[in-house]
């Protein structure tokens, strides 16, 4: 006798916002690409239960100066434009495929070049002017010297109708009000906490900013480094957003090159660590990896730096949309 | 020249034209509250003009419905012609007992409403006897005779007499004429009589009820035959030098210090009966009785038990109701063989002060479910109701910290005069208080700390997760590196010092608020119930006279519930105390309480941080919760941006 299964199926009662980076000419900026994420009705590509109006993007991270630190597999496929954001970014858009560039301000770092606000501007605009696709600016993660160059950065970008990062719940009221003014998105930041990620958001909104304008950075952890609490966090709050959260409603943003290339299951070459295999393959691999458990999480958006993780995240992306296979 | 006449003083003065009705009110010898000094800021002077010719400054402290009914500030009006002036009652300049006063009504109020009635009888007691003087045919021996006079009136089949008052009884009973009064107290199921003194003296027992807070001691002198509350007096417990938490208190007693922190209570304990009997003129040996409600750690402390297994699982303590005991056993000066009783608690984490609110509120027979929330350093969170003729009654402790007493809070105070009790921020930034007693203030209480933070964040000078907002108003600066607000500039205190609300003082609050918060919300959440189901909510806390129950729940210490639903209720911990030492009735139900009500320990449940984290928010960062909150906030914004 065949067995009536039961119709487990969830309906939601609400959806992510869907944010929309990048404006056009007729717009008012001058991309020649924009960029829609969120949207979803249903947990991360769960669409027998709802829609997932738009594939997560690839942003891929390029720097204000040459980075110092980078393992050599990562920045060999760099090397030849670093000295020159516009060019990176356009190797990123033309050669890699980037959906988005992400421009880590890390030359205005105290820590590093301590560059100011003009140097940020310059670059954002040069950036501007190389690429059509648009932009994720990060700035430096230190509080005085983010509200010191976001002025510039943020004017110098009007109308291009950005992500700008981060606000945290100590330092968000300069970001907010220059996203306010200028026209752009912004990133909201919390340390793994959901309860945070939901402050920063109230705070921002409650300075006039619309709730739909924010992208929640919930801080990410490459595989091995603390992952399976980010992933709790995300999966709460999309669990909440779909519920009705409008203060977690807002697509999600994983900052991933940068954790991974930090660790030495990806830093580490073979002649430090022979057993663990070749290094060129480990180190995409582990970046890769990563970036998928945060796609099953939820990410709207993730951070990448190299050219091959790059592309197997897209091809994740292309099945895990149903490409085909439905 | 212009005649002023002052209503219900009944009492007039001839002055020039022109000077103002608070010059007038001076001149004539009525007093009028004002903290300003005339600059028009504080309206405290408000009165009525009935009729007469004035020139009144406009001010912003009054509205129209006042101004029409002839409210004006004394202080910014002028007389030109002969005045009939009124003086409200909140206008009145009061000095004095203010505290008590309104918590001996509050004590009267508590009782009847929720028809608590104990008879009255109270632990110790003062039996004046006239004895039948023995004959030979009536030849029992005095002891005996004693006893056979005291049931005459009192059904008290066991009795017991220590070996002094038997030796010294003979000789005193002849002396006297066989006329004397007998201090009888309870002890278990026995009554020992302390005391036998000669001739009447009945009119006077006195007693002494103490709440023994972990940050503050209060005591109240109760008289025995009226119930009266005579006296109050409060302190810090000084016991705060060796840790503001019970724990850092149970390792200073497991490490040596055990005798230390008894004798530092007991002296509290003593310093404040010497300065209630001393001031009302009362003898330490009219005071037979001590009730002592606190926590179970801090009744450890006075006894001189060791706390040690409190703090370790299975958190047994060693005892939870404790026998009667010669207060002069424990150190404690009242009359010599006068006995210290302390309310059992509940569990080594939720003490006798809960049960004795829990009697006090007579939570434990109501029809409703209630909650009856006691802020302290720890905050006890409970819930109960009686259904189908038994009670149940569940409790849980969560650790607030001090900072609601005023303690950890840079220029924070217990409600004690020169307190600011009430805290307003007008629409121009400007700060309005009050303080307890109408004086110069000296710092902030509880109940101003919830105003004050309230009303930064509706004036919108602290975002809601508390941090100050420099630009917003010029009375926040910083100072060694932390922001500050102002509240009242030091010209205008009593300390001759800026009296502030600091950054790490507001954590301190959203910390402290959050811990209780969580704690009733994990307790809810165990008990299937939601903020729907509760029928009242009793709050409780050493706050002084007032609470401001609306700006509780603005900063998200109480749920959001009608005003209606929620009643503060003040100290109920020294309520409570109070009932069992007039009522052995209340005594027993004491008893019966603690063994009734059930312990929830928040370290079993995992959430209980998260759900702080989620409450160290204002109001909370789940804002549905707090509906009338949102509203508030949202129409105050609209206001701001039609500005």
């Amino acid at each position: 006798m065949p067995l009536a299964i039961p119709d487990v199926k969830k309906t939601w009662t609400n959806a992510i916002n869907t944010v929309t980076l990048g404006a056009t000419k007729d717009e008012g900026g001058t991309r020649t690409k924009k960029v829609t994420v969120g949207g979803a009705t249903a947990l991360p590509f769960h669409h027998f239960e709802g829609k997932m109006p738009y594939p997560p993007a690839i942003a891929m991270e390029v720097w204000d100066v040459a980075p110092q630190d980078w393992p050599e597999v990562l920045a060999e496929h760099f090397r030849d434009v670093w000295h020159d954001p516009g060019l990176w970014a356009k190797k990123c858009v033309e050669q890699y495929g980037a959906d988005l560039i992400c421009l880590r301000l890390a030359g205005c770092d105290p820590v590093r070049q301590n560059r100011g606000p003009q140097e940020a501007a310059q670059a954002v605009k040069h950036v501007l002017e190389s690429v059509g696709v648009p932009l994720i600016i990060w700035g430096t993660g230190n509080d005085d010297k983010d509200n010191e160059i976001f002025p510039a950065v943020a004017e110098a970008a009007s109308g291009e109708n950005c992500l700008l990062g981060t606000i945290t719940e100590d330092n968000y009221k300069t970001l907010v009000a220059l996203c306010t003014a200028y026209k752009h998105k912004v990133i909201a930041e919390s340390p793994c906490d959901v309860n945070i990620a939901k402050q920063v958001n109230i705070l921002a909104t409650d300075m006039g900013f619309k709730p739909e304008d924010i992208v929640i950075y919930p801080t990410s952890a490459a595989l091995g480094y603390g992952l399976e609490y980010v992933y709790s966090v995300m999966e709460r709050a999309r669990l909440a957003a779909l519920r009705g959260d409008k203060m977690l409603s807002q697509p999600m943003i994983c900052d991933i090159g940068i954790e991974v290339w930090g660790v030495k299951e990806a830093k580490a070459s073979e002649q430090e660590l022979p057993e663990w295999g070749a290094q060129r393959e480990r180190g995409p691999l582990w970046e890769a990896t990563t970036a998928y458990v945060y796609l099953l999480a939820g990410a709207d958006i993730l951070v990448l730096r190299h050219p091959q993780a790059v592309a197997s995240v897209r091809q994740a992306i292309k099945q895990l949309m149903g490409d085909g296979l439905t | 020249m212009p005649r002023v006449r002052f209503h219900p003083d009944e009492v007039s003065v001839e002055v020039e034209r022109g000077v103002t009705i608070q010059a007038a009110a001076k001149a004539a010898g009525v007093e009028l509250a004002s903290i300003c000094g005339g600059d028009g800021i504080c309206g405290r002077c408000r009165v009525i003009v009935k009729n007469g010719n004035i020139e009144a400054a406009p001010t912003t402290l009054l509205n129209r419905d006042e101004i029409q009914r002839g409210y004006v500030l004394a202080c910014q009006t002028k007389v030109l012609g002969d005045v009939e002036v009124e003086v409200p009652p909140e206008t009145r300049a009061e000095e004095g007992q203010i505290l008590i006063d309104i918590d001996a009504q509050r004590f009267r109020a508590l009782y009847q409403e929720e028809r608590v009635s104990f008879r009255h009888e109270p632990l110790v007691q003062k039996l004046y006897l006239e004895l039948p003087p023995p004959s030979l045919h009536d030849n029992v021996a005095d002891q005996q005779r004693l006893y056979r006079e005291i049931r005459r009136h009192r059904d008290y089949p066991i009795m017991q007499m220590g070996l002094k008052i038997l030796r010294a009884q003979p000789k005193l009973l002849r002396q006297n004429h066989w006329k004397v009064t007998a201090t009888l107290g309870l002890r278990g199921g026995t009554v020992e009589i302390l005391q036998l003194e000669g001739g009447d003296t009945s009119s006077r027992n006195y007693g002494i009820a103490v709440d023994v807070g972990t940050s503050t001691v209060v005591a109240h002198l109760v008289d025995l035959n009226t119930g009266r509350t005579v006296d109050a007096e409060a302190m810090y417990n000084s016991q705060r030098a060796y840790g503001e938490e019970v724990t850092r208190r149970i390792i200073y007693a497991e490490r040596g210090g055990l005798e230390q922190l008894q004798k530092t209570i007991v002296n509290d304990i003593n310093n404040l009966i010497t300065a209630l009997v001393s001031r009302n003129n009362i003898a330490l040996h009219d005071c037979s009785a001590v009730v002592c409600a606190g926590n179970t750690t801090m009744m450890h402390l006075l006894l001189g038990l060791d706390p040690s297994s409190i703090r370790r699982d299975p958190y047994v303590s060693c005892s939870t109701a404790p026998p009667p005991v010669r207060a002069a056993e424990v150190g404690i000066q009242i009359n010599p063989r006068g006995l210290l009783y302390c309310v059992p608690a509940i569990g080594g984490w939720v003490g006798g002060d809960v049960t004795a609110g829990i009697l006090a509120t007579g939570l434990y027979e109501s029809d409703k479910t209630v909650m009856l929330i006691d802020v302290g350093t720890n905050g006890e969170i409970v819930i109960g109701r009686r259904e189908d003729g038994f009670s149940w009654m569940v409790t849980c402790s969560a650790s607030a910290g001090p900072a609601f007493e005023g303690s950890g809070v840079k220029c924070g105070m217990k409600a004690s005069r020169g307190a600011i009790e009430r805290v307003q921020i007008s629409p121009d930034g400007n700060v309005l208080y009050k303080t307890v007693g109408n004086v110069k203030p000296k710092g902030i209480c509880g109940s101003g700390l919830i105003d004050l933070v309230a009303g930064l964040l509706e004036a919108g000078f602290i975002d809601r997760s508390g941090r100050l907002i420099p630009e917003a108003s010029p009375r926040i600066r910083e100072r060694d590196g932390m922001l500050e607000f102002v509240v009242v500039p030091a010209q205008r205190s009593a300390t001759e010092k800026d009296i502030v609300i600091t950054q790490a003082d507001i954590e301190n609050l959203l910390r402290a608020k959050a811990a209780i918060y969580a704690g009733a919300l994990i307790l809810m959440k165990s008990l299937n119930l939601d903020v729907a189901d509760i029928e009242r909510v009793f709050l409780a806390g050493g706050f002084g006279n007032y609470l401001d129950r609306e700006k509780a729940i603005m900063i998200g210490l109480i749920p959001d519930l009608p005003l209606e639903k929620i009643r503060f209720v003040g100290n109920t911990s020294i309520i409570g105390a109070k009932m069992a030492l007039l009522s052995r009735e209340a005594w027993e139900k004491c008893e019966e309480i603690a063994q009734s009500a059930t312990y929830y320990d928040l370290i079993s449940f995992p959430h209980y941080y998260e759900e702080f984290l989620a409450a160290k928010f204002l109001p909370h960062t789940e804002l549905e919760r707090f509906p009338s909150v949102q509203e508030r906030l949202r129409v105050k914004e609209a206001l701001w941006h039609s500005r």
